[in-house]
């Protein structure tokens, strides 16, 4: 199991630790080998199977899906895997039930801290939290993030960063950051000449990708805006903890309280997956609106269906139907090339990068990445696995 | 604003005994609470029979608590070693006497016996018969 690295680190005893990392060793243990095995199933019995009944092989995601549903390996395989899933989020309870007074108390004192360059935490009393975030427990995490259960409350913020640590069994990097660097280091040194003075991270819960563009980028203003309350007040903790001066604000990624072309860079990670498509579309419209002429808009996210095969958009929709992402597939079923020009965006300003993680393959693969264009159509490309690739898409303005 | 979904979701859930108490201290209903740790809108079955895939479960957590009991006497090994009071390899060395392994014998059929007695139930039931 990964330690968290900052101060807000939850105190654990030596049995919750235990309990941390047998739910990692699960985790790895569906998602690399029986990911592998299904595979190996699939091929050998499932498809065949459904080629000598239908005469052609299953053509998209949901015809692989109704064909594997009845295989028990599947069974297994999504059995174990929520329950893994609800194990992650179990693990952290009893230590943060334990840490919540200890938390609040640290977060006050780093939001006191006298750094000289600091960041910032603006909230508004009354805001409305659209129901696509309030009304469902998104991967099974009990409370999701806008959960509050006291005053100024940041649990759920160190709920989502300590289960982070335990999910990701260390694919996500050391500091959960492994998004945010693969990304902004690659950005930095593909594009030299971008330099960029206003950077904003959209959806950024708890700040985690936002941190990496200010190491990049160390002389940017970096803001992230989320709905969720307590995933800001920790977000915000957490970049003092870490010394890093980001500005985080309540918005609505839907209607910015930013004014028109005043950022250089707009970024979003893992974000617009959770968004139903009305809500995609306006969340496009907006970063055009507050990007600067010459800006990048850059969204890191799932491959969409379009450019993976049939077994390899089943694998991935399987979060939509069995992990409480039900906006998972349909943005996935849409096509970003598309979304961007909706949004006003010239379509021969386009871009999408398939981007190795630098915690996994290590600082060269930026330069290597930067000049030979990586398909996307890899069962590495946007899943938590040995050799991760990460997907982004986005265009110039 | 979730909040407030929130309070009055618990409001609901106390029962009314507690309604005059809530009314007195409504200025601080925002007074800490338990994090909720049901997942809303249930979880997925896979198997034919949901009883299946809730046995797989138990018996993971089960394994997991079984692993957090190796850890710790890893931990407890680990101390005695670098206490001075167990030498390294002595653990996986040691013999029982025969009193102990006898004692330990009878412990373990025991324990075995326990563990299968839901299926004697059944041949006991025959053995009525």
């Amino acid at each position: 199991m990964l330690e968290l690295k900052h101060e807000l680190k939850l105190s654990k005893t030596r049995d919750e630790k235990a309990r941390m990392n047998f739910v990692s060793g699960l985790r790895a243990h569906v998602l690399n080998d029986m990911a592998t095995g299904m595979r190996a199933v699939y091929e050998g019995s499932v498809e065949p199977g459904f080629r000598r009944s239908a005469g052609r092989a299953p053509k998209n995601g949901p015809e692989v899906h109704k064909a594997i549903k009845p295989n028990e390996y599947f069974k297994f395989y999504s059995s174990l895997r929520v329950t893994a899933q609800d194990m992650v989020w179990q693990s952290v309870f009893p230590p943060l039930e334990r840490n919540r007074d200890a938390l609040k108390s640290k977060a006050a004192a780093l939001s006191k801290s006298k750094r000289r360059e600091r960041g910032s935490l603006t909230l508004q009393p009354g805001f409305e939290v659209p129901r696509y975030v309030s009304a469902i427990d998104v991967h099974l995490m009990a409370g999701n993030y806008d959960g509050e259960y006291e005053t100024d409350d940041l649990a759920a913020g160190a709920l989502y960063d300590n289960g982070l640590a335990v999910f990701s069994f260390g694919l996500m990097g050391q500091n959960l950051d492994d998004i945010g660097q693969s990304i902004a280091g690659f950005i930095r040194l593909k594009y030299p000449n971008l330099q960029p003075k206003k950077i904003l991270d959209l959806g950024c819960t708890i700040g985690h990708n936002t941190g990496s563009w200010k190491d990049q980028f160390p002389d940017a203003e970096v803001h992230g805006i989320d709905v969720a309350a307590p995933c800001l007040r920790y977000a915000h903790a957490r970049a003092e903890a870490q010394g890093r001066a980001i500005h985080f604000a309540q918005m609505n990624a839907e209607a910015l309280d930013f004014p028109d072309a005043s950022f250089d860079v707009v970024f979003s990670s893992m974000f617009l997956h959770e968004i139903p498509k009305k809500g995609i579309a306006n969340i496009m419209r907006e970063a055009h609106r507050v990007l600067r002429p010459g800006g990048l808009m850059l969204h890191m996210e799932l491959p969409p269906n379009s450019q993976l095969s049939a077994y390899d958009a089943f694998y991935l929709d399987w979060d939509s139907a069995y992990n409480n992402e039900p906006f998972y597939k349909p943005f996935r079923d849409l096509k970003p090339e598309e979304l961007c020009r909706q949004a006003g965006f010239d379509p021969k300003k386009y871009v999408q990068f398939v981007i190795p993680s630098v915690g996994w393959y290590g600082e060269k693969v930026w330069s290597d990445a930067a000049t030979q264009p990586r398909e996307v159509d890899n069962d590495k490309t946007g899943r938590l696995t040995d050799g991760i690739l990460w997907y982004c898409f986005g265009a110039w303005k | 604003m979730s909040a407030a979904r929130k309070t009055k979701g618990k409001g609901k859930a106390k029962g009314k005994a507690k309604a005059k108490a809530k009314v007195v201290h409504a200025a601080e209903t925002r007074a800490r609470q338990p994090m909720r740790r049901t997942i809303r809108g249930g979880r997925p079955y896979f198997f034919a029979d949901p009883a299946i895939d809730k046995l797989l479960n138990m018996l993971v957590v089960l394994g997991s608590e079984v692993w957090t009991l190796r850890e710790r006497l890893a931990a407890l090994e680990a101390i005695h070693i670098r206490q001075g009071g167990l030498a390294v390899g002595e653990l996986d060395a040691h013999e029982f006497s025969a009193e102990d392994e006898a004692r330990l014998a009878a412990e373990r059929k025991e324990f075995i016996d326990s563990l299968f007695r839901i299926l004697q139930e059944q041949v006991e039931e025959a053995r009525r018969r």
